[in-house]
């Protein structure tokens, strides 16, 4: 942030400054980096947990939109931070990521030139995304974040069996709350720094006019999209499956049934059977889409 | 561990004591660790915040030719924030950068005065009143061998 | 818990020395800011012990990146290589625009000595347009003898050859059916400034202008040569000249085989006779710029393009050599001996010229009528007198070289 220009020129240039020059400049962007990856993956195994263990039932059900809200709001983070490096390797998920935008039906041009500030991804659009990626997506997440964890709360805590059923009805109190969250945060900050120094985060030349050597690769956490993209229609598979996907997750508490309330908290309960076992269809698939991007 | 909720924040170390018990060690060593391991952190973070990407600014200028300076003429040169003068005895210039708190000093008919808190300067550079309490800087010119007129700002 | 939260602290707190240890282990920075970009280039963090390249591309200067590319910023290797032009000769014809080239170098008008780029690429060391149209006619692809082809497509921006073409297509084996003409691309076309050399280390050059001003001395492929200069050696030239010779029957190269160990016999192929001064001095002392690389007229043949004789240096019975004093100090004589500081030129030095103004900077006139000549590789002084007044027999309408050589050819 101290070293980062958000000018087209300048941008990929001051982030091999921050990575060969700054002292720590390479250790402080891969952390940041992995954590931003890390980020994701923690939120997508906490989703899993939530629909393994039914735990999105009844008065949970706002809480879990909620939670699917943050998921997104996560996912636009890492794509707008990826963007920013505006060197080579992130060129063509950009013009094909703003293209899907586009290409939606009636709002499609309009939403772009909100998202791009132009017709083309170029100044305006950089500074834009730097704008959401440091202000404007912070205040939507500190916004949706704290309602979250303050459902949480009101929702009477994570979802467990009522205290008749469990096996050992002790909660601990907020002072090991907090000392346990402590020692997350120092075994995470130790795996995070080790990632970082044994992984530095990517990076590549600067954006040139030009003839480029293609490597058009999407961000690991939209490979799956890339591959879809393969079989048609951009809006369909590029908007529309992806939207769907995401609408399945969040209509899921309100279609299928729920797990029952002495089940609650424990993991794969009978009642959510049909949703866990979508969940497991739609994730394998997803999967696999994935790998099959890696190839 | 109690079945409800309780203010169970466990008691400061007892450091008092000959031989330290278990918890205490451990208490004790986690937070000199956490110390020690802050100390670093906030190192590194020093040494981040002190890189300095921009280029210094130049501490010579060069005005050549010479001759395009009229004896008896003064002439600002602004990139270099101060002002030649060329007299019968040869050049030499004064710093335009308020001796005071540094904003640049405006020529007028008696001198030079600032425009931030008043200070003010006769034609020579020397003090004439104002906040400030030092004359204006003067600068060092070198004439080379082959003609070339250097205005030195740097120490 | 305690105890994990003992050992969780004490790994982050090894993590943060070990960060902070790796940090001071990373190679100083190290940073040059030349002159001509004004931006700073981090290269010699890494390759600070590379030889200057020449007197006249000093790095304080020039700096690396402006005739390399890649990324001034980066010390990561293959970061701060990616966007290197040429890969490691950015004098390749497919980057020697962007890197000699460029709006403040060799790039430009031929009043101003500036048009080289120009030149070499419609060069016929460069075209090949003469051999091919040969090639072709041949074998019936073409029903002249006229250069329609080159190694690739060309356009000449100075014609001043109304005789020449504007411009020449590429050379497509793929579209060619004659047997003759495939066999032809297949085994004769290692020696145009673009392509890779033959293997070897008689035949080892790089392509592009490196090809003939970075010389290969031992013909090493492994070694590093950071180097441009003026001054040619013979063995320069002779990676592609005086290899061998083509044989039509069976459309090879056949590289020649004897083991020449002295000069005379290296020099040139045991099928000739030259004179003494054609092995003692290097070919750069008599062949000139635009005969090495081209006028800017695209030409099928050396014949259109090579003119320097014996007479050029040595005058007839009737004439002394043509010569010019110099007399401007910005003398493109001048530069070239500043380039290459084997004689001390100045201003009211009259030295040779050929019959087409090309300065010949290295010959001068010596009061007593008489001449020197530096070799511009070897440094070695010559002096010599005009024809004119001697015993030479040459007959009034026969000047070419090859009559000279009819007396003073040495036989080996």
């Amino acid at each position: 942030m101290f070293y980062y220009n958000p000018n087209p020129d300048l941008a990929a240039l001051s982030i091999q400054t921050i990575t060969f020059l700054v002292p720590f400049g390479g250790l402080l962007r891969s952390l940041h980096y992995w954590a931003a990856q890390l980020l994701i993956v923690t939120a997508t195994v906490h989703l899993l947990r939530v629909i393994f263990t039914g735990a999105y039932a009844r008065k949970r059900r706002f809480n879990y939109l909620l939670g699917i809200l943050l998921l997104v709001v996560c996912l636009i983070f890492d794509f707008s931070g990826y963007v920013l490096r505006w060197d080579e390797g992130i060129r063509w998920a950009l013009v094909v990521g703003t293209n899907l935008i586009r290409s939606i039906p009636l709002i499609g041009p309009t939403l772009y030139i909100m998202l791009m500030g132009g017709v083309q991804p170029g100044l305006a659009s950089l500074l834009r995304f730097y704008a959401w990626h440091i202000f404007g997506l912070t205040i939507v997440l500190l916004i949706i974040g704290a309602w979250h964890l303050f459902r949480v709360r009101r929702d009477g805590g994570i979802a467990v069996p009522p205290p008749e059923l469990r096996p050992d009805p002790a909660r601990i109190n907020r002072f090991e709350l907090v000392r346990r969250e402590v020692l997350a945060m120092l075994i995470s900050g130790v795996v995070l720094v080790v990632l970082a120094l044994i992984k530095p985060a990517p990076i590549s030349a600067p954006i040139q006019e030009g003839l480029t050597a293609v490597d058009g690769r999407a961000p690991w956490f939209f490979l799956w999209v890339q591959q879809l993209l393969r079989w048609g229609d951009p809006f369909l598979w590029g908007v529309l499956v992806p939207l769907g996907v995401l609408a399945w997750l969040a209509v899921l508490p309100y279609l299928l049934p729920e797990s029952k309330p002495e089940e609650a908290g424990r993991w794969f309960p009978r009642g959510n059977r049909a949703a866990q076992v979508s969940v497991t269809i739609l994730g394998t698939a997803i999967l696999v889409l994935t790998l099959l991007g890696l190839r | 561990m109690s079945a409800m909720p309780s203010n169970d924040k466990r008691p400061s170390p007892d450091l008092t004591r000959e031989s330290l018990s278990r918890r205490d060690f451990l208490a004790l060593s986690t937070r000199l660790l956490l110390a020690i391991g802050g100390l670093v952190g906030l190192g590194e973070l020093t040494r981040f915040l002190s890189f300095t990407p921009d280029p210094a600014p130049p501490e010579s200028y060069d005005l050549s030719p010479a001759d395009q300076y009229a004896v008896g003429s003064s002439t600002i040169i602004s990139q270099a924030r101060a002002v030649l003068l060329h007299t019968a005895d040869g050049f030499s210039a004064l710093s335009l950068v308020c001796p005071h708190l540094g904003c640049t000093l405006k020529p007028g008919p008696g001198g030079y005065a600032c425009p931030c808190h008043g200070s003010s300067f006769d034609a020579k550079g020397h003090l004439k009143n104002g906040p400030a309490n030092k004359p204006m800087q003067a600068l060092r010119i070198e004439q080379t061998p082959d003609n070339r007129l250097i205005l030195h700002t740097g120490k | 818990m305690k105890l994990a939260t003992v050992f969780a602290s004490a790994a982050m707190l090894v993590a943060l020395v070990a960060s902070w240890i790796i940090q001071d282990r990373q190679p100083k920075p190290v940073a040059l800011t030349p002159t001509f970009t004004g931006q700073v280039e981090y290269c010699l963090t890494c390759h600070a012990d590379l030889a200057q390249i020449s007197t006249s591309h000093p790095v304080e200067t020039f700096g690396c990146v402006s005739c390399h590319g890649g990324e001034r910023l980066a010390l990561d290797a293959d970061l701060a290589h990616s966007t290197m032009r040429g890969g490691a000769n950015p004098s390749d014809l497919a980057a020697v625009e962007e890197s000699c080239g460029g709006a403040d170098c060799h790039n430009g008008l031929a009043q101003d000595h500036r048009d080289h780029i120009q030149r070499v690429q419609t060069s016929l060391q460069t075209t090949y347009a003469g051999a091919i149209a040969q090639m072709r006619y041949t074998f019936g692809a073409q029903a002249d003898l006229a250069a329609h082809y080159g190694v690739q497509a060309v356009e000449t921006q100075e014609k001043t050859n109304p005789n020449t073409p504007d411009a020449l297509l590429a050379f497509d084996p793929s579209k060619e059916t004659a047997p003759g003409i495939l066999k032809f691309a297949e085994n004769c076309l290692t020696c145009h400034l673009e392509a890779e050399p033959l293997p070897g280390a008689q035949t080892y050059r790089f392509t592009g202008c490196a090809a003939c001003h970075t010389p290969t001395p031992g013909g090493d492929p492994e070694q590093i040569v950071h180097r441009l200069t003026t001054a040619i050696p013979y063995t320069q030239c002779n990676t592609c000249h005086n290899r061998g010779n083509y044989d039509l029957r069976s459309m090879t190269f056949q590289t020649r085989s004897d083991l020449a160990t002295d000069r005379l016999h290296d020099y040139y192929q045991p099928i000739a006779q030259f004179t003494r001064c054609e092995y003692t001095l290097d070919c750069v002392d008599c062949h000139t710029r635009q005969e090495a690389m081209g006028d800017g007229n695209i030409y099928s043949k050396k014949k259109d393009i090579q003119y320097i004789q014996c007479k050029t240096c040595h005058g007839t019975l009737a004439e002394l050599p043509k010569t010019t004093t110099i007399t401007d100090p910005n003398d493109l004589a001048l530069r070239q001996a500043f380039l290459n500081p084997v004689i001390d030129l100045k201003v009211g030095d009259t030295i040779l010229v050929t019959d087409k103004d090309e300065p010949l900077w290295n010959i001068r006139q010596l009061p007593d009528g008489a001449y020197e000549m530096i070799g511009k590789a070897t440094g070695q002084r010559f002096t010599f007198r005009p024809v004119k007044g001697t015993a030479c027999q040459q007959k009034v309408d026969q000047q070419e070289s090859r009559y000279c050589h009819e007396c003073h050819a040495v036989q080996r």
